[in-house]
């Protein structure tokens, strides 16, 4: 771990230096192969950077006008349904806007409900959630409350002024995010709120804290801080966690929520029932993003993850603000693929806040534009998909013909080649398996594969093995005497 | 060249690795050492060094091979070797060290001998273990490591005629002068850059006068 930490140093400073030569270079630059407004690649075992064939290509775009409802006014948040409409948190416009699937037409604009008899508004909704019964959950975060409507759009009831004890006195609720499980349980991300994400029941009930980050002080700020006076510590700055910025939940009750990492280490996190983080982050142990950023300049600095969505079958991609990179994991915690950018062109972000993903689209909201970009998958996109999904349900050797497809577009893909090398070590062809994962770097079973077969070599040649032992023990001895007696001879010659 | 490269030097550097304390005696009291046998000694070293990160097996390694020179790598060694040498003789010049530069040279080129004797057996043996075997590759290196270690202490301990604590205090200033003498020459080098721009400017300008 240590040297991986040393290792990640290294690379950043090598990351400055490169950066500034990609900016002498790039003036020299004139076409480029890829039409896409962004650079597609990944990082090898070595952290180095790996461009491959786009997973995901920019699809369409679609905005508030070309709807029909007007410009959205920097929403911040949408949520895709299980019957695949699309909620906008429309928040300076302060109404929710629903889309059909397509993202053709929209359904309806819920603006306004009907509350004892009176008609309620919004203001700033900043969150948007539907549960698995259809019940749309809205943060409306000026109104310091978490609105909760039935299917069909009614009002069911209203999430606010949450009590307990350990919630400091005169707190504020104001909800930002919210997500919602199958026993409709309610995660909410409150505005300066550090102690974790905050837990509702079904009855709206404030629980508790979840999934609290600790806040991690170095050596060297607690050994300044002990030489510090009152006066100065009283104006240094406090000591807080991170907050969380974005939760989604899988279909297990799992919350997948994600935070900024000044660190750029672990920027999502895995949250059982519990409260604990039992996210596995893969090989390279880093779930921050991208692992090398410049030092210094316009985009420097780890990425900023605002947003995550859990996809399938394990995955989950987490989104970054910063130079607007989507970044897919799968359950192991293995960098998928890195698709987006930052930009003006079509398929680029300005400011994304939020992402989701339906079938095999992944969007993205913009508030800055106020738009919602998608994203289709390509051959290349599909095929990993598929191949993580088959390894997911353990159905290892008929994701092999998958990696195969896979290493014919990309070549040096460890996942792929790892898959293929545990396929050969299962069939027991352990050489071509230790090829396979040696190239994917999987020390593990590259070892087993190894293992098995320096076993083979040492059985089938036994025979060779012993006789030669047998052959080089008598030569010495003969060579010794022979040596000995010529020694002898000498020796009495000279004596004599 | 004999004289450097002789039967009796060779022999007596392993000599000198089992019996430390009297061979680096007889060095410096006796010249039984070799300058030029150390420098090559160092010099393998700095081979065996590379080829080990190159070569060995990837179940114990951890370095990219494409990110291996070896000649930066030799460079960089025999620069090391040099630094320590000059900054270990102009601390033991005011700590009444007896040793001379020739002595330290050889004390620090023989030490690496043990290490040049286990890194290619080691390379070798790493080609056939697997995960959880890597014990014997990691043993054997650091054996060597130590041994090493063990060696220079007593070689520069012998040479200059110290006790074991002033050694170590000796080492610990070596060490400070060795960053000393990095900050002045790249103190100089930058110097050295300036006065060549300066008198660079001078030249176009005069060049874009007529």
């Amino acid at each position: 771990m240590e040297n991986k930490k040393k290792r990640r140093l290294g690379k950043r400073i090598a990351g400055l230096l490169l950066s500034v030569m990609f900016l002498g270079l790039s003036i020299g630059e004139t076409a480029q192969a890829s039409s896409l407004p962004y650079d597609t690649y990944n990082y090898d075992y070595w952290e180095n950077i790996v461009f491959t064939p786009s997973a995901y290509v920019p699809d369409v775009s679609v905005s508030g006008v070309n709807l029909g409802v007007g410009a959205f006014s920097s929403p911040q948040d949408m949520c895709v349904a299980p019957d695949g409409k699309i909620y906008v948190a429309d928040t300076g416009n302060n109404r929710i806007v629903v889309l059909d699937s397509a993202m053709k037409n929209v359904v309806k604009v819920i603006d306004s409900f009907e509350r004892d008899g009176q008609q309620d508004t919004f203001n700033a909704p900043y969150g948007v959630c539907v549960s698995e019964k259809n019940e749309l959950y809205i943060a409306d975060s000026e109104n310091k409350r978490i609105v909760v409507l039935d299917e069909n759009g009614d009002f069911k009831k209203i999430v606010d002024n949450p009590t307990s004890e350990i919630l400091e006195e005169g707190y504020v609720f104001t909800p930002l995010k919210v997500s919602v499980d199958y026993a409709d349980r309610i995660y909410c991300i409150g505005r300066n709120m550090f102690e974790g994400i905050m837990v509702f029941d079904e009855n709206g009930d404030f629980t508790g804290f979840f999934g609290t980050i600790e806040v991690q002080i170095t050596l060297w700020e607690k050994f300044w801080r002990k030489l510090a006076t009152k006066e100065e510590r009283s104006k240094q700055q406090l000591f807080i966690p991170t907050e969380f910025t974005g939760i989604d939940v899988d279909s297990g009750g799992f919350v997948y929520a994600s935070n900024v990492d000044p660190e750029g280490v672990q920027a999502v996190r895995r949250l059982n029932p519990k409260g604990e983080d039992v996210i596995k982050k893969g090989e390279s142990g880093n779930l921050g993003g991208d692992i090398l950023v410049a030092m210094s300049g316009t985009y420097s600095g780890p990425s900023i993850i605002v947003d995550v969505v859990y996809r399938e079958n394990g995955i989950y991609s987490i989104l970054d603000s910063k130079r607007g990179r989507i970044f897919t994991y799968d359950r192991e915690g293995n960098l998928l693929y890195i698709f987006g950018g930052l930009g003006s062109q079509a398929g680029t972000f300005t400011i994304p806040v939020a992402i989701e993903s339906s079938g095999e689209k992944v969007m993205v909201l913009d508030s800055y534009r106020g738009e919602i970009i998608t994203f289709i998958e390509t051959r290349y996109g599909n095929l990993i998909n598929e191949a993580v999904a088959l390894r997911f349900d353990g159905d290892e050797t008929q994701a092999v013909a998958k990696w195969q497809e896979v290493l014919k577009l990309d070549e040096n893909n460890e996942l792929a080649n790892t898959g293929i090398g545990k396929a050969y070590l299962t069939a027991g062809d352990n050489k071509t398996a230790m090829k396979y994962l040696k190239l994917g770097m999987n020390r593990e079973y590259y070892s087993i594969a190894f293992k098995r077969y320096r076993n083979e070599i040492l059985k089938d040649n036994m025979n060779f093995i012993m006789t030669g032992i047998v052959v080089v023990c008598v030569g010495v001895y003969v060579f010794k005497r022979i040596w000995r007696k010529k020694k002898g001879k000498k020796a009495e010659g000279g004596i004599l | 060249m004999k004289k450097y490269f002789s039967k009796d030097k060779w022999n007596f550097m392993f000599y000198t690795m089992t019996h430390p304390a009297d061979g680096f005696y007889e060095i410096r009291h006796r010249d039984r050492g070799s300058v030029p046998l150390a420098v090559v000694m160092v010099i393998l070293f700095s081979i065996c060094y590379s080829m080990n990160r190159m070569l060995a097996s990837f179940v114990v390694n951890d370095v990219e091979p494409r990110a291996v020179d070896s000649l930066r790598e030799l460079t960089a060694v025999l620069l090391l070797y040099l630094l320590f040498c000059v900054g270990n003789w102009s601390i033991t010049c005011l700590m009444e060290g007896e040793g001379r530069l020739k002595d330290i040279a050889i004390a620090v080129g023989y030490a690496l001998v043990p290490m040049i004797v286990t890194l290619v057996p080691a390379t070798i043996i790493s080609q056939g273990i697997a995960d959880n075997e890597e014990a014997f590759y990691t043993m054997l290196v650091v054996v060597g490591i130590a041994y090493s270690v063990i060696i220079a202490l007593i070689g520069i301990m012998q040479v200059h005629n110290y006790t074991l604590g002033k050694t170590l205090i000796v080492l610990f200033l070596t060490f400070i002068a060795m960053f000393i003498i990095i900050f002045v020459c790249l103190l100089l080098a930058d110097l050295v850059n300036q006065i060549y721009n300066f008198f660079y400017s001078l030249y176009t300008e005069i060049i874009f006068r007529n």
